[in-house]
């Protein structure tokens, strides 16, 4: 993976295996987004549509009632967006400012459902114990960081 | 909530302590594991135009303090910036300033 600018553009490339690893990940985002509760599914899903009141019930449940299905609509299609822009050769333009928008937001849905499924910590490092049985997760959620970080940075300047 | 008729009874008087409608809405952004500071510094200038010296104070705030008032304004003003942070996977909440 590299982001860098060339001739004015700001790119993301990924190589053939990340380009398939995230196509996955992808389709298994929708899947719990859509899809029906178990396996996790539904604490991702209350990470992602948070409570916007925290000591007021009724105000939390009515406020999510309002936005929840936005929520999952714009996730849904920026989701599809990104799908759609990442093609074989790996190579996706993000100087348009809803594309760099949506591909930073795409990265953060899929660190939220694997950081919630792994029960990350504040004192999480970036290191994978090959013993550990979530190993793989593990770092599938250290290189999505990596991406998301790398892409951030060059956004900022 | 945000009624300004004149209070008739003692007990209207109470409610109107309670749920002053002059004192500002905050947003709340409160310390999670997940989210990147990096991540969160960009959501801060992106969302709400802060300069970048402003978005970093804001998130070391929240990331050392636990929570950082990000915004004030009406209700639905802050209704509207906790539904975009939100979409931003931040988490955001609304209160009325005390």
């Amino acid at each position: 993976m590299k982001v860098g600018r060339r001739k004015g553009r700001l790119r993301l490339r990924l190589e053939p295996v990340e380009v398939e690893l995230l196509q996955t990940l992808f389709q298994q985002l929708e899947a719990v987004l859509d899809g029906p509760d178990g396996d996790g599914a539904e604490a991702i899903r209350d990470r992602l549509v948070p409570d916007g009141y925290r000591d007021d019930e009724e105000a939390a449940a009515e406020f999510r009632g309002l936005t929840a299905d936005t929520l999952r609509t714009e996730r849904d299609e920026r989701i599809a967006a990104c799908r759609a822009e990442l093609t074989e050769g790996g190579e996706v333009d993000i100087s348009d400012p809803d594309a760099a928008r949506r591909w930073i937001q795409v990265l953060n849905d899929l660190r939220l459902a694997f950081g919630t499924r792994l029960g990350v910590t504040e004192d999480d490092r970036p290191y994978v114990d090959p013993d550990d049985p979530d190993a793989e997760l593990r770092a599938i959620y250290h290189w999505l960081s990596a991406v998301q970080d790398s892409v951030v940075s060059e956004l900022m300047g | 909530m945000t009624s300004t008729a004149t209070p008739e009874t003692a007990e209207e008087v109470a409610e109107e302590v309670v749920a002053d409608p002059d004192r500002p809405w905050i947003t709340v952004v409160w310390n999670d594991p997940i989210n990147l500071m990096s991540y969160v510094t960009h959501v801060f200038m992106t969302v709400f135009g802060y300069p970048k010296p402003k978005a970093e104070k804001l998130m070391l705030d929240v990331h050392h303090r636990g929570r950082a008032v990000v915004s004030s304004g009406t209700r639905e003003r802050m209704e509207l910036d906790v539904h975009t942070l939100h979409g931003y996977g931040l988490w955001a909440t609304l209160e009325q300033q005390t």
